[in-house]
């Protein structure tokens, strides 16, 4: 058990478009241990997706470059034959999507396409293919599940569907499931229901759980450890109760911020993250959140920062932020004492030129360029309007 | 298509002349001279010396009208009609001038008054199996006395009506006509109502002379409409193929019609040679310019009528030996209806004939291929056509002749002048109504037309109408004052000049109501007595007074003939071949095949 | 579904109505020949004329002329007697509609393989050359006239008029006998009736597919690790074909009384032509006849076309 079951190594993955290069994952690391679950955060764009889509090998198109390794059982995906990644695709990595309507092939009875899974990797009769989906049917929670087999997919209700979608995941007992914003598309009461599926069929089944959204409130049932990406990169990994309890990023507090949470109090407003993600075929210089940071400093914008420790004593908990560990610290207090941004900028001072760990090896700061030059203080607001801005995402 | 719409609009034409005299000339005595045929096969002396056997096909872009020889009235129809049964009177290849006796022993007795027509007919003549009997005198009668039947519904009444007690209008059942007498079982004897016997002869070449056995025929001629069109007793040296009930097999309406040999025919009795042992008619052959390749690559093929004309000039060139021109016998003219002003001056109208460009028109109709420039009305072939000056016309008449195809300004202008126009160019104000077909060619050749006369000063106004309402709406109502209608043609029925000229310029004969053929309300006394008179005569004088009628009218300046049609046949390499007169297509009776 | 086609087949019944209603009205509307006048041939009196128009029943009022004729025609599939030559309309119309029924649906066949193939094809490898190859050819075939391309491959590939005797020419057709010989007769007519639909449906699958490939339910068969070949035949092509079988119903069933120019230029005895000589000599009957079984044609198909869609596409229910 030394080795980890998923091990991404610096994985870059970039698109050659005609509008520029798109870094859509731009360095990224991180392990995934047997019967394990890790989350992925991030905003749309910020190449939470793309990342396990690399990792099914579902985004070798012709335009993709991509770099790095990904480590799967010890061996490279990316170097793997197609032949071999069919076999793992849906074998042992499975994955499910945010809408199990469209993810259906609406044509087919969920039976077919259960079967189709089931036997695509294992050499058994359809009779036995039959009484695999029946079993794994009835293992997600459909009720008759041997007289659902012959139903469409739009017989079934939203949630159903996404049972549906975890049975044909986990048919072939994968050691890895990526579940992409498997809720996003559910009601908030059938979204519970699932994601309390998957924790149990992970214990259940010892499977290993990637689980991307966008939203923080998902992870948190679900998995011991979580990342957090922007603009195709990690900005903070830690375990949950850190990323819940101390997180270090302005970006992961404004992902809180924006979910309702039962610890806050009541009264707090639920502040939307300032500003839209980042262009990735124009990074902003510098720290990429800069436009969009409310505690931003004029240095931040020439130094782009890399995953450093935290400095708060958690091995496991590190974070690109160029704050210096004891104003974020500070600033996480205000903020969860109760404190708007502009409130716990006030409280908390800000240096201008001290730096996180993170700085370094930004050995060269990046000389600011006119569109980024903006008026020292007006901070975040002002810089949203920079030249990167308007190539949106 | 084109070649079937082309023979609707005639069709349609033709069949608006509602009453009538005998409708159109005939063509038995064509002269043919040195004009006839333009290439190829000429006609030549009866027997071709053809090789016997073998089967023709010919690719026809539409059927039959009908089988039945009391019935059919159309080209198509006499192509079948002649191989396979025998009117009283034929025409050979050779002689467009006069008819032979086919079915009849000799040339009909004329009474010194003009109003009996004797004929006697061959011996030794059978119908073809299922009837298998000998033809008699009373067959041809039945065939007269059915044409009138309601449930046959024969074409041309007028040509016949003349005989005594012949009925004026459609008979229920078969009724007896006391004008036709037979005396004998070869003797058929017709008594006119009027000393009309020349034109009455001229007239026995038509199916319906044909004998139709009446103990075989009733139960067919009983129904209505009759039901002898699918059970045919043939006489000729070939049949359509049939069962032995007489049931027509070899008859597929629209599709095709299978001939084969007469085993009853006694080639002793008969002046054609019958080579082909079989024929077979495509009658659905729609696309002309695949069937004309089709006849000019393959073997063993004719085709029925004119190639479109796109591949004409080809022919011309490439395969001069496959091809043979006939005059078609008829005239297409733009009349000039005297009664409406400008046309009402005849001086104007002299004017307007000098000054037109007949090559203009029949460049818009098709070119020269088409048929050649008229110089006057009797056309090529046809009997009275080298009387009236062949060719060259009249070249007397300043306004028109041979010189002036092109039009001469300088001649209108002088007649212009003559009705007081001293520019030389029409000066009134009178609008000419022309009326045309909304289609080609007659849209092309109004707008010639107009064009012409708009050179000339005068005001047009164009209404370019349905083909069948060109006549039956427009040019046969004189009350429309229509002063020009483009597009209208006579064309022969038999070989006779008074049919080719009385029906469409005698004054007397003008229809204030509707249904009027003479579209120049031409009503010239000098004109009408001089065909009473002509009417008459006989031989070489008739030919004469009718060549004289013709120029009277061109004195008159009713109208201005342009063309006179020719039809182009083609053939395969292996087939020879020879046209008959009568209907300008391949003689099928004269063909053979080189093997 | 059985109420469902039994309520189509009724208003069928009723649309049939209306549509010989309509066509009995625009034929005495507008300004075509007299029949009557036209099957008396050249020269007639005017009393042949009236004794014809009684025959035909003309001379009878409109309504009772509609009445009648509806009434032998659902009470005796009865359609009257040709204006023209006294055949019977029933047996004119169904002597030539194996005929059409044959050429139409051999060419389907054949539009439809290979417009399929050419689209897949053009799709999984688009932008490439042969993706643009194949796709600037359809464009050529689309905008090429069927009368010109029937000519132009006779005139080449014709066994009679041909620069290479490959094909049986035109007319063939009518002479070939037994399945085979027919089938050999009509490769040509078939080919050319096919070439602009193939080109139609190559586009038409190509930009479906293209479309479909971009589903979730593409990536959901991708990610169950499905070989490219099953995920595109079996999860791309099964989507993206659905629409294309609907068009060639309905196509199928316009083509019925659309094949004239193919069935003018090989001679074959189709139905299209039937009605189109019909309506150029004025032949009324046998114009009710081929409007009737061409629009029932047509109303047949696009039920057809209906009935399987809800077999193809398992959410559409009646």
């Amino acid at each position: 058990m030394a080795q980890p079951l998923l091990e991404v190594k610096d994985l870059s993955v970039h698109f050659e478009t005609e509008d520029g290069l798109v870094r859509a994952v731009d360095g990224i690391s991180y392990t995934v241990e047997r019967g394990r679950a890790l989350g992925i955060v991030g905003e749309s764009g910020s190449g939470k997706s793309v990342s396990s889509m690399t990792v099914m090998g579902l985004s070798r198109a012709s335009n993709a470059r991509i770099s790095g390794q990904i480590l799967f059982d010890g061996k490279d995906l990316l170097n793997a034959s197609e032949q071999e990644m069919r076999r793992i695709r849906g074998g042992e990595i499975a994955m499910i999507f945010q809408d199990p309507l469209s993810s259906l092939h609406p044509f087919y009875k969920i039976g077919d396409q259960l079967i189709e899974a089931h036997r695509s990797h294992n050499d058994v009769s359809k009779a036995q293919a039959r009484d695999r989906a029946a079993e794994m049917l009835g293992l997600v929670g459909i009720p008759d599940p041997r007289g659902r087999l012959d139903s469409y997919p739009h017989e079934f209700s939203g949630g159903m569907r996404q049972r549906v979608m975890i049975a044909m995941a986990l048919i072939n007992d994968p050691k890895l499931l990526i579940a992409d914003e498997p809720t996003t598309a559910l009601d908030v009461t059938v979204q519970a229901q699932i994601l309390e599926l998957i924790q149990r069929l992970q214990s259940e089944l010892d499977t290993a759980v990637v689980m991307i959204t966008h939203d923080l409130g998902v992870v948190a049932e679900v998995t011991e450890e979580i990342v957090v990406m922007y603009a195709g990169r990690i900005v903070e990994h830690g375990s949950a109760e850190t990323i819940f309890g101390a997180p270090q990023h302005p970006y992961t507090w404004g992902l809180l911020r924006s979910i309702p949470r039962l610890d806050t109090p009541r009264d707090q407003e639920l502040v939307p993250i300032y500003g839209r993600p980042p262009s990735l075929i124009n990074r902003p210089t510098g720290c990429a959140f800069h436009p969009r940071c409310p505690y931003v400093r004029e240095a931040h914008k020439r130094v782009d920062p890399e995953l450093a420790p935290a400095g708060n004593g958690d091995d496991g908990h590190t974070v690109a932020c160029l704050l210096p560990a004891k104003t974020r610290q500070a600033l996480w207090g205000a903020l969860s004492a109760g404190s708007s941004p502009e409130e716990a900028r006030e409280e908390v001072p800000i240096p201008e030129h001290e730096m996180s760990p993170s700085a370094h090896g930004a050995t060269d700061a990046a000389t600011p360029t006119g569109a980024a030059a903006v008026e020292e203080d007006g901070g975040a607001v002002a810089a949203g309007s920079s030249g990167e801005e308007t190539h949106g995402a | 298509m084109t070649r079937s719409s082309l023979r609707f609009l005639l069709v349609g034409m033709l069949a608006a002349l509602a009453f009538v005299v005998a409708a159109c000339g005939g063509d038995s005595n064509s002269s043919s001279s040195s004009d006839s045929s333009s290439s190829g096969g000429s006609a030549q002396s009866t027997d071709t010396g053809g090789q016997n056997g073998g089967k023709l096909t010919m690719l026809a872009s539409s059927d039959v009208d009908y089988l039945d020889p009391g019935h059919t009235y159309y080209t198509m129809g006499y192509d079948v009609l002649l191989p396979t049964n025998r009117p009283l009177y034929s025409f050979t290849p050779d002689d467009a001038e006069k008819p032979v006796p086919d079915l009849a022993e000799s040339d009909p007795q004329i009474s010194k008054d003009q109003k009996t027509v004797t004929v006697k007919i061959k011996k030794g003549i059978k119908y073809a199996p299922p009837v298998n009997r000998a033809v008699t005198s009373k067959d041809v009668k039945y065939a007269f006395e059915r044409f009138f039947s309601a449930n046959v519904g024969g074409q041309y009444p007028g040509y016949f009506q003349g005989i005594e007690g012949a009925p004026t209008k459609p008979t229920t059942g078969v009724k007896p006509i006391s004008g036709i007498e037979t005396p004998d079982d070869q003797t058929v004897v017709f008594h006119l109502k009027d000393p009309t016997a020349v034109a009455f002869s001229a007239a026995l070449v038509m199916p319906i002379t044909v004998p139709v056995p009446e103990d075989y025929a009733k139960e067919f001629d009983a129904k209505n409409p009759s039901t002898y069109n699918t059970h045919v007793a043939f006489t000729g040296p070939y049949m359509v193929e049939n069962d032995s009930s007489g049931n027509l097999t070899g008859y597929k309406p629209g599709k095709s019609i299978s001939i084969v040999r007469n085993p009853n025919w006694d080639k002793s009795t008969d002046y054609r040679p019958a080579y082909l042992d079989s024929i077979f008619i495509r009658t659905n052959a729609t696309d002309a310019n695949v069937a004309a390749r089709q006849v000019i690559d393959g073997q063993s093929m004719i085709l029925d009528t004119n190639p479109p004309s796109n591949i004409l000039a080809d022919l011309v060139t490439k395969i001069k030996d496959q091809y043979t021109t006939v005059p078609s016998g008829g005239y297409r003219y733009f009349p000039m209806n005297t009664e409406v002003p400008p046309f009402d001056n005849i001086n104007v109208r002299k004017a307007v004939m000098a000054g037109f460009s007949r090559e203009a028109a029949r460049t818009a109709r098709g070119g020269k291929y088409v048929g050649d420039i008229a110089t006057h009305w009797l056309p090529p072939n046809f009997p009275g056509f080298d009387e009236a000056g062949g060719l060259k016309g009249f070249p007397d008449l300043d306004y028109f002749n041979a010189d002036n195809e092109d039009g001469n300004m300088q001649i209108a202008a002088k007649y212009f002048k003559a009705a007081g126009m001293s520019s030389g160019h029409y000066e009134g104000n009178d609008e000419i109504l022309m009326v045309g077909a909304n289609v080609d060619p007659g849209k092309a050749q109004a707008e010639v037309a107009k064009n012409q006369l708009e050179k000339m000063g005068f005001k047009v106004r164009l209404r370019l109408v349905p083909q069948d309402a060109v006549y039956t709406d427009w040019c046969q109502v004189p009350s429309k004052k229509v002063g020009m209608c483009v597009g209208a043609g006579w064309f022969k029925d038999f070989a006779d000049p008074q049919s080719m000229l009385e029906p469409v310029f005698k004054g007397s004969l003008i229809n204030r109501s509707s249904g009027n053929i003479n579209y120049s309300m031409l009503n010239d006394p000098k004109v009408d007595a001089a065909m009473d008179k002509a009417a008459l005569a006989t031989g070489e004088d008739r030919l004469k007074q009718w060549a004289a009628i013709d120029k009277m009218i061109l004195q008159d300046a009713a109208g201005i003939p342009f063309i006179w049609d020719k039809t182009t046949l083609v053939r395969s390499k292996n087939v020879k071949s020879v046209p008959n007169p009568y209907i300008a297509l391949w003689d099928m009776s004269f063909t053979s095949i080189q093997q | 579904m059985a109420s469902y086609i039994a309520r189509r087949l009724l208003w069928t019944v009723v649309l049939l109505l209306v549509i010989t209603a309509v066509t009995f009205l625009i034929f005495y509307v507008l300004p075509t020949a007299d029949p009557a006048a036209l099957r008396a041939g050249r020269d007639p009196s005017p009393e042949l004329i009236k004794v014809i128009r009684h025959q035909l029943g003309l001379d009878q009022s409109l309504p009772s002329q509609y009445w009648n004729y509806t009434k032998a025609l659902f009470l005796h599939f009865d359609f009257g007697d040709s204006f023209i030559n006294n055949t019977s309309v029933k047996s004119l119309i169904f002597d030539r509609l194996p005929n059409t029924i044959f050429l139409v649906l051999g060419a389907a066949v054949i539009w439809f393989v290979a417009g399929v193939t050419i689209g897949i094809v053009s799709a999984v490898r688009r932008g490439s050359f042969w993706d643009r190859l194949l796709m600037g050819g359809a464009l050529v075939l689309i905008s090429a006239p069927v009368y010109w391309l029937g000519l132009l491959s006779l005139y080449l590939f014709s066994d009679d008029i041909g620069r290479f005797h490959i094909f049986p020419g035109s007319g063939a057709y009518q002479d070939a006998h037994g399945f085979f010989a027919k089938c050999w007769a009509l490769m040509m007519p078939w080919l050319v009736l096919s070439a602009a639909f193939s080109a139609i449906y190559a586009r038409l699958l190509r930009s479906n597919l293209l479309e479909t490939m971009g589903e979730d339910y593409i990536r959901t068969a991708r990610a169950k690790g499905l070989p490219e070949r099953r995920v595109i035949l079996r999860h791309g092509v099964r989507s993206a074909i659905t629409p294309v079988i609907t068009v060639l119903g309905l196509d199928i069933g316009i083509l019925m009384g659309g094949a004239i120019l193919t069935e003018t230029v090989f001679n074959i005895d189709g139905i299209g032509r039937l009605a189109f000589d019909a309506i150029q000599r004025g032949d009324l009957a046998t114009i009710q006849g081929t409007t009737i079984v061409l629009a029932a044609g047509v109303a047949l198909m696009s039920l057809v076309v209906d009935v399987i869609y809800a077999f193809l596409d398992p959410r559409v229910r009646y």
